[in-house]
């Protein structure tokens, strides 16, 4: 008996320590007047301006003048950058990692999108030549002043030789040819590109780099420029141009970088930026380590997902952060479907003749796209906190087209959508004109919780119509894999990143031949032309687009070509996340956009 | 001389061992439908022609044998290689391993000295109020999973504000004083080590108990104790040194943990040890750190062995005597 009174008296102690653990909870969902409430109105500073003090050419920033000292501390989710080497870079931590430290020629305005000045002061554009005027008397961290002669050697030595991560030379290139530089005098040069080329001007924000501390590791050649500033670099011996410069690096602990004294842009009192004192980058491992950081006050910014925003929003006037809504994500969610109708070196088809001929036919597409509720997605998956999506630009895009409006879900459409392709439903199944069952697999990576539930939803959205959909998550390599290289598989819930400023970065999704056309994927040097003839539309578009250098000239062609991917669905796009990001409310100058988010101008920030 | 060359014998033993661990993980591994460079091949604005360069120098275009034969000769020349993002296998280990031994000799240094007395202590006050205490407390700590534990935790270091949520330096490490160092790397080593005792301590108390009371039951014991030998020597003289065989075998596994064997905890608190950084690799098909990690264990696991069964030599005049 009093073994009995033990245990019992156990269990007890047990669960009250659990449910000290447990917080009342709040409901899931939440309707938009919640996420957007108080949304502030934020005044933002005028454009910054060349002011020349003692001959150097300073950029002045038009901010409201702030208090040096203090630091800020982000997070940085997964292993940390693998390399600080700029021309290098292969992964987002990396660049942006690598981005802090080296400036480019220009820069994206935060707001409007457009090109403007960076380490350049001013740029003029004839016809295809590019002149350039460099800014004088800013010196890199070492004291040695930044010249043309640093700009000569970054483009001629390591972007136009391909050295480090070619990808930036590869998408210079036009016809064949790469664009020339030439040096003008000390603080001038010009560019020339064969042809006219919209994205040239965006690709000189590629940062610049020192002649004198890069030249001795590219002259050795690639694998010694690949190891060259690896994150182990003494950081004392970083020549650098940012507005921080590298303090310390602890291998999966955090990146710290402490105030660049000789930076080049300065505050309305001519006082040198920036005013932090640090930035601290914990390297945190997921995202829910992430959420306790905040919560343990470690960390000063906090991007919240879905769930957790009613709660942070609802804590706000009584806590030290403010939540800022940056709108949606650059990011898109999708439904690929495979239309590969090849066979592989063994005269073996990748994907089943039958598939083949329901995978091809418009109307089976559409009828899928009609059947998948993108509002129940929005307001159980994403609670809320997401915008349903029809376009293949992103919806911060400038070049979103905003003609395509998009449809509810409509489970009639899509059966009559079947009937018309000959689909027809016995029993609640559905069979093709053959009397083949419709049952197919549909992947997505194994572990991303929102897109294992976006599979759950999907699958239940087409059992509606009679399809058997064998829903199957796998390791996310393996699906990769799957995608671009074994091309056996049916159906993938997959994302991606765009760019919102410039569509032809999506060149290799789109183009028959790119290295990510995953819905019509053909293999590397694949000769014959078995182009469909939206996708050889689709080649027209990219290829006209980057010759077109204004935005009204290209904004129509952009704008068809996601027409063409709205009306052929080979991806049926799903939702967009709503950014929300959290942060402490003693940082100032903090002027949130959904082009850039909302620490973009750390060399801006200071602490009240 | 016996002594050496049964120690020679074990060193030449381990030779095939290792070759065939390299063999099957490496096939393992490769044979896996796990793309390395998946999160390159995903991302829109890398080209081709980066992706072909990269597959050339990860040597994936060549057959499985080569690539494993390439491995296995760099290998012998104490090469590990380049881990797929370019970094060097044997700077990345060494920035992990002092961090994983750090944490794992604490433990193991306090699950001896804690568990191996709590143990003995336990036998001889067998079905007292304090040995089913001990019980009750350890079938807990055998029963809770380690994550969950350690999660729990967390959530005590967030709501109370007492302990760092994981990690093993506060950023402003580099400026603290010498004690204010020692202090900030306690403060952070608290809570995963309680996670990784609590569970190591329940297991060998447990097993040192029943060593004890097997021991304890033993007619030489019996025969001590009608010597009218007093209770300490018997216990500590006659009956801990026979208890104590098992546990030195242990040891010997214990040695292999040293380095493997904390990872989940590692992960849920973000220590940087090895653990996750083998856990990441695994996951991307990293080979050449995987490998290195898979060997490094393999040695410590043969090593450890051979410690305890030298140890055993050493107490155990039984284990002399046969080699």
């Amino acid at each position: 008996m009093k073994r009995i009174w033990g245990i019992i008296f156990l269990i007890l102690i047990v669960g009250l320590f659990l449910k000290a653990c447990i917080r009342a909870d709040i409901p899931e969902q939440y309707s938009d007047n919640v996420i957007n409430a108080d949304i502030k109105e934020i005044v933002y500073p005028a454009k910054e301006r060349n002011v020349i003090i003692n001959g150097i050419d300073y950029l002045q920033s038009q901010a409201p003048v702030g208090k040096f000292g203090g630091e800020l501390v982000i997070s940085t989710i997964g292993e940390g950058p693998k390399t600080f080497n700029p021309c290098n870079t292969k992964d987002a931590t990396s660049s942006s990692m690598a981005g802090m430290l080296y400036d480019g020629l220009v820069t994206t305005n935060p707001r409007t999108g457009e090109v403007q000045p960076l380490l350049a002061k001013s740029f003029e554009i004839n016809g295809n030549d590019y002149i350039i005027h460099l800014r004088k008397g800013i010196k890199w961290t070492d004291g040695k002043l930044i010249t043309a002669d640093d700009v000569i050697y970054t483009y001629n030595e390591i972007v136009f030789k391909g050295l480090g991560n070619p990808s930036t030379m590869d998408a210079m290139i036009v016809d064949g040819k790469l664009p020339t530089l030439v040096k003008i005098d000390d603080y001038t040069v010009k560019f020339t590109t064969p042809r006219p080329f919209a994205p040239f001007l965006r690709q000189l924000s590629y940062p610049i780099v020192p002649k004198h501390y890069f030249k001795t590791y590219s002259d050795k050649g690639e694998s010694v420029f690949n190891a060259f500033l690896s994150p182990n670099t003494n950081p004392k011996d970083i020549v650098s141009s940012g507005a921080f410069k590298l303090k310390e690096y602890v291998a999966a602990q955090r990146v710290v970088f402490v105030r660049n004294p000789n930076y080049y842009k300065i505050n309305l009192e001519n006082k040198q930026l920036p005013y932090l004192d640090k930035v601290v980058y914990l390297i945190v491992g997921d995202t829910n380590n992430e959420i306790l950081k905040f919560e343990a006050k470690e960390l000063d910014v906090l991007s919240i997902r879905g769930s957790n925003v009613a709660q942070y929003k609802l804590n706000e006037s009584k806590s030290d952060y403010s939540v800022y809504n940056l709108g949606a994500d650059t990011g898109t969610l999708f439904l690929v479907i495979n239309l590969n109708n090849r066979k592989d070196k063994n005269g073996k088809y990748y994907v089943n003749p039958i598939k083949q001929r329901w995978f091809g036919n418009r109307d089976f597409r559409a009828a899928i796209d009609w059947a998948i509720d993108r509002k129940n997605m929005v307001q159980n998956i994403a609670s809320g906190v997401a915008e349903p999506l029809f376009t293949a630009e992103s919806l911060n895009s400038i070049y979103l087209n905003k003609y395509i409006k998009g449809h509810p879900s409509d489970i009639n459409v899509a059966r009559k959508s079947l009937q018309k392709a000959g689909f027809v439903l016995k029993n609640g199944k559905l069979y093709d004109k053959q009397g083949n069952r419709v049952e197919f697999d549909l992947y997505t990576n194994a572990g991303n919780l929102e897109r294992e539930a976006l599979g759950v939803m999907i699958k239940q959205d087409l059992e509606e119509l009679g399809m058997k959909v064998n829903f199957k998550p796998v390791e996310f390599n393996s699906l990769v894999n799957k995608l671009t290289n074994t091309y056996d598989w049916d159906m993938a819930i997959m994302g991606l990143t765009g760019s919102p400023l410039e569509p032809h970065d999506g060149k290799n999704v789109w183009t028959s031949k790119g290295s990510l056309h995953m819905f019509n994927q053909r293999p590397a040097n694949y000769s014959v032309d078995d182009r469909l003839s939206w996708e050889k539309d689709l080649d027209e578009i990219f290829k006209e687009g980057a010759l077109k250098l204004s935005f009204e000239e290209r904004k129509p062609l952009y704008d068809k070509y996601q027409t063409i991917i709205y009306n052929q669905k080979p991806i049926i796009y799903l939702y967009s996340p709503i950014r929300i990001t959290a942060i402490r409310k003693k940082f100032k100058n903090i002027y949130p956009t959904p082009l850039s988010g909302l620490i973009y101008n750390l060399d801006e920030i200071y602490v009240e | 001389m016996e002594f050496f060359k049964y120690i020679s014998k074990r060193i030449l033993q381990v030779i095939p061992l290792l070759i065939i661990v390299s063999i099957i993980s490496f096939f393992i591994i490769r044979l896996a439908p796990i793309d390395p460079l998946a999160e390159l091949r995903l991302n829109p604005s890398i080209s081709q022609e980066t992706l072909d360069k990269e597959i050339k120098r990860l040597n994936l275009d060549k057959p499985i044998y080569i690539q494993y034969v390439s491995w296995a000769k760099s290998f012998l020349k104490g090469d590990l290689g380049y881990t797929s993002a370019g970094e060097k296998v044997s700077t990345k280990l060494k920035e992990r391993i002092p961090n994983t031994l750090l944490l794992t000799s604490i433990v193991i240094f306090m699950t001896w000295i804690v568990g191996i007395p709590l143990g003995i202590f336990a036998a001889v006050k067998k079905e007292t109020v304090f040995d089913r205490v001990l019980t009750v407390i350890s079938s807990i700590g055998m029963a809770i999973p380690s994550f969950f534990f350690a999660i729990l935790l967390l959530i005590f270091a967030v709501k109370t504000g007492w302990f760092p949520v994981g990690g093993l330096t506060s950023y402003n490490f580099n400026e603290l004083s010498l004690i204010g160092k020692f202090f900030d790397l306690a403060k952070h080593l608290v809570l995963p080590t309680v996670v990784l005792f609590t569970i190591s301590l329940s297991g060998l108390q447990r097993q040192m108990r029943a060593n004890m009371l097997e021991v304890l039951d033993s007619d030489y014991v019996k025969f001590a104790r009608a010597k009218g030998l007093s209770e300490f020597k018997v216990i500590f003289k006659h009956a801990l040194r026979n208890a104590i065989n098992p546990m030195i075998t242990l040891l010997g596994f214990e040695f292999a943990g040293l380095l493997s064997g904390a990872a989940l905890t590692e992960y849920v608190f973000q220590y940087p040890g090895l653990g996750r950084l083998i856990l990441e690799a695994v996951m991307k098909s990293d080979i050449n750190l995987v490998m290195a990690s898979l060997m490094m264990g393999t040695i410590m696991l043969i090593l450890g062995n051979l410690l305890a069964d030298i140890l055993l030599m050493l107490t155990d005049p039984r284990v002399r005597g046969t080699k």
